[in-house]
């Protein structure tokens, strides 16, 4: 299973490789406004060296979010909508980055007292039914 | 060994500083409260409350939107939650701006006071335990100590103005403003503008793109990167000698090798040889380690020409 499902992430890659990511790309050679944005300390010099990258790893990304559920045509749809320097957060941080989806169930038993405390006291609101003081 | 608890929670989550400075010391030019209560709401399903919150933002802002699209668009199954880079991405795609906020509580309240609500994440647990959730600011009262945010399934959640700024500190405080295109938030700083309008340039049609930019630089004339954006969008919508003119002024302004390198560029299709060949002379000599390549390319160009 584990095996099959790599297998078809890489053939998915190479797919995406090919077919490549003409939006963007500038004709004769123009230097691009997120490589000048890049060096106008706009970004960090990792960045900048990341974007050396950002072909590559669009089509990993694309793959990536395939793997994760994405259908592969919105999954490509998604990673052309993103500059390189977001492609370059998003292929480092795909699975610890916040993903905002609140759902009180993930939260458990051992940490709820903690966080019941908490959110009386007005640092927290996990749960819907407590009234911090003020 | 429950004072020992309570103790340790005050040192870990600390003060709401912000919240207590606005309380405090108001300042005098920002009213206490505002509330845009003609915002749309869209309760959240399952764990849809990234598209939830990013529909409220772009129907606040005058687009058509669609909870359920939204999700095709920028939900995550695997993560069931949203990305923060696919919340920005995703409003793009529908023709908007997103821009994103200062850490500031106050530039929020400032851009609700000016009619913009801001998409906001929370991280409602603690760091260590993290419940990520996307909320939409659309009212505050500084008196009353209150945010007002479309949040979840709750259309007009009351929270006190303090745990807002705990829950918003714990995302780095994290937001955005949805806005149409060539309207920016009022509080936007340059470094968001320039994200935005780079980001905005790459799903826009060019000619989109060039009013984009143009807006921006109305408000920061001499930055580099909006020069070019113009400049590389007026390229890609046909206008060359509007293009040249855009980068020979940021050149001239800047002394950039990437403008000089552009301009130069331009000038060859444009077949003014000898001002090429000065604006590929001028690219040279500008140039550090990351454009010298570049530079000799187009150089070698015009001196074919």
């Amino acid at each position: 299973m584990k095996r099959s499902t790599r297998w078809i992430a890489s053939l998915l890659a190479a797919c995406l490789t090919f077919t490549g990511f003409a939006q963007g790309a500038m004709a004769a050679g123009l230097v691009s406004t997120e490589q000048v944005a890049a060096t106008e300390g706009v970004k960090s010099a990792t960045a900048q060296r990341e974007h050396l990258n950002a072909t590559l790893s669009r089509a990993d990304v694309a793959a990536a979010l395939a793997e994760r559920g994405v259908s592969v045509d919105q999954a490509r749809a998604r990673v052309a909508a993103l500059t390189d320097d977001e492609v370059a957060t998003v292929a480092n941080t795909l699975d610890t980055a916040p993903a905002g989806a609140s759902d009180v169930l993930g939260v458990i038993v051992t940490i709820f007292i903690v966080l019941l405390i908490t959110d009386i006291l007005g640092f927290t609101k996990v749960f819907p039914f407590t009234r911090s003081i003020r | 060994m429950w004072t020992a608890l309570f103790l340790w929670v005050l040192a870990a989550t600390g003060c709401a500083v912000q919240t207590q400075a606005l309380r405090e010391h108001p300042p005098a030019d920002l009213p206490h409260k505002a509330e845009l209560e003609s915002t749309p709401f869209f309760a959240q399903t399952a764990y849809q409350c990234g598209p939830a919150a990013l529909a409220t933002g772009l129907a606040a802002a005058g687009f058509t939107a669609d909870p359920a699209v939204l999700g095709e668009q920028v939900f995550l199954p695997a993560r069931t939650g949203t990305l923060q880079v696919e919340m920005i991405a995703g409003a793009r795609r529908q023709g908007a701006i997103a821009t994103r906020m200062p850490v500031q509580l106050e530039a929020l309240l400032r851009e609700v006071q000016a009619g913009r609500p801001v998409v906001v994440l929370q991280n409602l647990g603690l760091s260590w335990a993290p419940l990520w959730h996307y909320a939409v600011l659309v009212g505050y009262d500084i008196d009353e100590g209150e945010v007002i945010l479309r949040s979840g399934k709750t259309r007009r959640q009351v929270m006190a103005m303090r745990t807002f700024e705990h829950t918003w500190k714990r995302s780095g405080h994290w937001g955005f403003v949805v806005s149409p295109p060539g309207q920016w938030p009022s509080q936007a700083d340059e470094k968001a503008v320039i994200e935005a309008s780079v980001g905005f340039e790459r799903s826009a049609t060019p000619q989109q793109a060039v009013a984009v930019f143009r807006s921006a630089l109305a408000r920061w004339p001499e930055s580099l990167s909006l020069q070019m954006g113009l400049g590389n969008s007026l390229y890609a919508a046909g206008d060359k000698r509007g293009a040249a003119d855009a980068f020979r002024f940021a050149a001239r302004l800047h002394g950039s090798a990437p403008a000089w390198i552009n301009l130069a560029s331009v000038l060859i299709e444009l077949g003014d040889s000898s001002d090429a060949l000065a604006a590929a002379k001028e690219a040279v000599a500008a140039s550090d380690d990351d454009w010298r390549g570049k530079a000799a390319e187009v150089l070698r160009a015009a001196e074919e020409k």
